[in-house]
């Protein structure tokens, strides 16, 4: 039953390519909210049943391919199934939105619901290899030449970290026997430390390139923030597609973890990222580019919460979740602000709030959700993360990253005062308004009914006492304040700031910087197992 | 003798193989070069895989003839990675092309140059 899931939308794709309908916007849409149909139908299904939902394809016993389906993969499939829907009616009218590019998008749509879906190693590398190759060609859908530049970057980069996944693989299948990734993690209880090291090394370099970790995370802002690729291809990205990368690593971790565990140095390593994310973006001038590292910001946060446990990893789960939602709110409206001014640039952006008040609107709710303000969805996810077993280091790790959140979003919303240098005149298409507001919403109502859904979405029942929510509300504004000083006092005095700081690494250097990582991940694994 | 056969088995060279390719990455200025030692790297991949659990005693693991065999998961895997690995080849070759004519050059480092200048 899962594979139809991954069947449908390529299905979909080939038949809008094959033959031309006449009214394709609409059809869109219908065979869409079919496919989030099926996808809380099987919500409902695994919700039922208590125990995963695995299937086999192929009459093949052990040797088959799985398809696992538990709680949380079941809310990641609802939420990449509504979020495409949303994607689609946006798309509307666009002049790139043409057949090829339904295919491609379409087919995007069911190789990220592969990766979150598939229990098998090796199918898991089809999955992203494919997808990668997509998103290269979607990242430069409309020939522009800095796109193409970024685009070659993304992609060989990626593969050169899906080749280091995949001699980790074979490393596991030879001892192992298996590429399963659940069976795999039954045999590892027996395994030593020692053993596992080297595709350990390998495979989580791979996983952390994906996540963007702090030195190899130099693709990542040119996939999303390239001038030339549509809104709605950054938004994919940002929200649905590095989300396939984080949920691999939280699956690797756990596959590991009898043997091998190095929450340590990944918990260094997602505070590591969380502050540079945030400390690049700040310098940065270009309006996609700051999303861009915002998005390595809150990865890094994701992964702290994940190398943490208990009520930890439940908050980086539900950030997951809201991370999407908020991420592709902000790159949409970031796209129609861009197509109404018609320059990127954040400080000759003005008067944002007079020109197009709903998107403003649905704009802030986002920001409010990102930065975690009280009664926002950000704000349940980041308590959540910090309630988990925690040092203070880490506690102070944290609150640090998310005032530097609210810092660099201090500067962003400069963009809504103030008067336009030149006259504009904005035309949203009501149903991009439509798509924008309800996104918006969706942030306020994970907010306020966030322990509600948590409960009956991954069935894990958060507490959250109301003495200590207001003390984070009050630490909040704390630092809204703080971070509203420091900008408008010093930061936005300094004219450097205004040309923007270009952190570009040749491929050279990325691959070293992979290279390295590896060679870190190693040694301190050497120094573990002793 | 017995120390060249060690040295000289297939999973040896599939890592120097790796680590040529590697190289080749970190040092290398052509994107060419580089697309060619991303395709070395896989080489070496494609004959660890091959090498894994061949043995020559090993017995075929469905039938009953007493044939020499080998493990023929890695093998099928093999054959899709090899798919996949051209077709990214292809793509990642018909981007350069596309960027040669955008920028005259095969050099990383001048093609982030141009594509600072044009910001």
């Amino acid at each position: 039953m899962l594979y139809i899931l991954l069947l449908a939308p390529i299905a979909i794709g080939i038949c809008f390519y094959i033959f031309s309908f006449r009214r394709v916007p609409i059809l869109v849409l219908v065979l869409q909210s079919l496919v989030f149909f099926f996808t809380v139908y099987i919500f409902w299904r695994v919700h039922g049943m208590e125990i995963p939902l695995v299937e086999a394809i192929g009459n093949w016993g052990p040797l088959s391919i799985q398809l696992y389906c538990d709680r949380i993969v079941s809310v990641f499939l609802m939420l990449t199934a509504l979020l495409f829907l949303g994607f689609y009616s946006f798309v509307q009218g666009k002049d790139y939105f043409d057949k090829l590019f339904i295919f491609l998008f379409a087919t995007l749509q069911s190789l990220i619901m592969l990766i979150f879906l598939s229990a098998d190693l090796f199918n898991i590398f089809v999955a992203v290899e494919i997808s990668t190759v997509i998103c290269g060609i979607l990242i430069m859908y409309k020939h522009d030449s800095r796109s193409l530049y970024d685009g070659l970057i993304y992609l060989m980069t990626n593969i050169v970290g899906m080749l280091f996944f995949l001699l980790g693989i074979g490393l596991l299948y030879r001892q192992f026997g298996t590429l399963n990734i659940y069976q795999t993690a039954a045999l590892m209880y027996d395994a030593q430390g020692k053993d596992v090291l080297l595709p350990f090394a390998f495979i989580m370099t791979g996983v952390g390139l994906k996540c963007a970790l702090m030195p190899v995370f130099s693709w990542l802002p040119k996939a999303h923030g390239t001038p030339g690729a549509p809104s709605i291809v950054s938004a994919v990205l940002s929200a649905l597609y590095v989300k396939g990368g984080i949920y691999l690593f939280l699956r690797m971790r756990n596959m590991f973890a009898p043997a091998m565990e190095m929450d340590g140095f990944f918990l260094a390593m997602g505070i590591i990222t969380g502050m540079a994310g945030w400390i690049i973006a700040v310098s940065q001038n270009d309006i996609k580019l700051i999303l861009a590292y915002h998005t390595i910001s809150q990865l890094g946060l994701i992964m702290i919460g994940i190398s943490l446990h208990g009520a930890s990893q439940w908050g980086a789960v539900y950030h997951i979740v809201n991370h999407a939602v908020f991420k592709s709110l902000l790159f949409l409206s970031a796209g129609m602000i861009v197509d109404t001014y018609h320059t990127r640039n954040i400080y000759r952006i003005r008067g944002v709030f007079r020109t197009m008040p709903v998107v403003s609107v649905a704009t802030l709710a986002a920001i409010l959700g990102i930065t975690g303000a009280p009664l926002f969805n950000g704000s349940i996810s980041k308590y959540l993360i910090q309630s988990g077993e925690i040092n203070t280091a880490a506690e102070i790790a944290i609150l640090l990253i998310n005032g530097g959140t609210i810092l660099s979003f201090v500067k962003y919303v400069h963009i809504f005062f103030g008067k336009p240098e030149a006259p504009v005149t904005s035309t949203v298409p009501t149903v991009q308004k439509a798509v924008v507001i309800s996104l918006g919403v969706l942030c306020l109502v994970g907010g306020i009914g966030g322990t509600a859904f948590i409960r009956s979405l991954f069935g894990y029942t958060a507490s959250i006492s109301p003495l200590s929510y207001i003390e984070k509300s009050l630490i909040w504004v704390g630092s809204l304040l703080l971070g509203w000083l420091l900008y408008t006092r010093v930061l936005s005095k300094w004219k450097r700031l205004h040309q923007g700081f270009a952190i570009e690494l040749t491929f050279n250097q990325i691959c070293a910087c992979i290279t390295g990582l590896f060679a870190v991940i190693l040694a301190y694994g050497w120094i573990l197992t002793g | 003798m017995e120390i060249f056969d060690r040295i000289l088995s297939g999973d040896v060279i599939a890592i120097a193989l790796f680590m040529i390719g590697l190289y080749g990455l970190i040092a290398r200025r052509n994107i060419v070069k580089t697309i060619i030692c991303i395709g070395v790297m896989e080489m070496g991949i494609i004959l660890f895989f091959l090498t894994i659990h061949a043995r020559a005693d090993a017995n075929p693991p469905i039938g009953d003839q007493m044939a020499q065999a080998a493990d023929p998961i890695p093998q099928a895997l093999m054959i899709t990675a090899i798919v996949i690995g051209v077709a990214v080849t292809a793509v990642a070759l018909v981007m350069f092309i596309e960027l040669y004519h955008k920028y005259g050059t095969t050099n990383w480092k001048k093609a982030r140059q141009m594509r600072r200048e044009e910001n």
